[in-house]
């Protein structure tokens, strides 16, 4: 799949997209970014609660390619200005971290 | 006596803190907003506190040696020490405890090791602001034993913070709590909750600072003043 097959999904609000023509091959959920630098797999979307700019960071240093906002959280303007500049979209959705990676991987035809 | 404290700022050692903050420059405008008792607290490093020292020296202001330390959970804790020697060296510890992750100057800001004047004298290759391998109790243990001042950091921010990170606040012997709103924190176990800059630019010294009812300016005064939130006040 590509980024913006993520803005395709039920309940998925696009916050900042580009073209959107990246690939996207596997998924990780995770707050706490050591982890996420640590293990998320490169070419990846990123499912997590933290909307703030240093996740932007984390997924940059990681090739994480889009971030799932979940629960309803917001994200910052000086977070979408960072996504921005470091070419990373960003998805918010009222889903736990739980629901969207569910339909994150039947989109990605994992399950 | 009447002090104004302010024990949470950064330098640009800290990758997240502008480059021209500078610890002199910290210590002259803490000067200049009145700060009788200031702390320089980077991410995970001591590097820049020796200059801080000579600063605050010069500026007749009484220093604090901190770091704020990040625990495995990326809950931010604050530890102050009265002498830099003893900073410098849980700063050393704590630096050994970090992943071998590089900084990326681009994407999270260069880490600056300066002089008095602000000439650079090292960048920092580790990345200071990833999470130590020590546990939440762990920092309180290590730096308590070291006789620190422990105060977990703006506990009523959504992330990094001991309520957003753990859930609740351990029991454990804080010296304080540190909070961005520090009127809108219900009493904790009978501790102080201070605010502080938490300054990362310029502009943010002395933006938030508490006052403290002390004997005498001094670090054992400061701690005995601690034991009672009503020697604490705030300016809103």
């Amino acid at each position: 799949m590509v980024v913006r097959d993520l803005a395709k999904l039920e309940g998925f609000t696009t916050q900042y997209m580009d073209e959107g023509n990246e690939e996207i091959v596997d998924a990780y959920a995770g707050d706490l970014l050591s982890d996420v630098m640590g293990n998320a797999p490169s070419d990846s979307v990123l499912i997590t609660i933290q909307a703030h700019k240093n996740t932007v960071a984390v997924a940059s240093l990681a090739s994480i390619k889009a971030l799932v906002i979940c629960n309803n959280r917001s994200t910052p303007q000086d977070m979408l200005e960072a996504a921005k500049e470091e070419a990373i979209c960003v998805f918010t959705t009222k889903d736990t971290q739980f629901e969207a990676s569910c339909k994150i991987a039947k989109a990605l035809g994992k399950v | 006596m009447r002090a104004v404290i302010d024990l949470h700022n950064h330098s640009c050692l800290s990758p997240c803190a502008d480059d021209d903050l500078t610890p002199a420059l910290l210590a002259i405008e803490a000067m200049e907003k009145n700060i009788d008792i200031l702390a320089l607290t980077d991410h995970n490093s001591a590097r820049n506190l020796e200059v801080f020292s000579q600063a605050c020296e010069l500026c007749s202001i009484l220093p604090l040696f901190g770091l704020e330390v990040t625990t495995i959970e990326e809950v931010h804790v604050l530890t102050l020490f009265p002498k830099l020697e003893d900073a410098l060296e849980f700063g050393t510890f704590i630096e050994f405890l970090l992943p071998p992750i590089k900084n990326k100057p681009k994407l999270f800001g260069r880490q600056l090791v300066v002089d008095l004047q602000g000439e650079v004298l090292q960048e920092i290759d580790l990345m200071l602001s990833s999470a130590t391998s020590l546990g939440f109790s762990d920092v309180m243990e290590e730096a308590l034993s070291r006789d620190a001042l422990v105060i977990p950091a703006h506990i009523d921010r959504p992330a990094n913070s001991v309520l957003a990170n753990l859930g609740f606040l351990p029991s454990y012997p804080y010296s304080a709590l540190e909070a961005i709103h520090p009127h809108m924190i219900k009493q904790k176990q009978n501790l102080c909750v201070l605010t502080g800059s938490d300054a990362h630019s310029y502009d943010q010294i002395g933006r938030r600072r508490c006052f403290a009812e002390l004997e005498e300016c001094s670090y054992e005064a400061l701690k005995d003043a601690l034991k009672d939130p009503r020697n604490i006040s705030y300016q809103i």
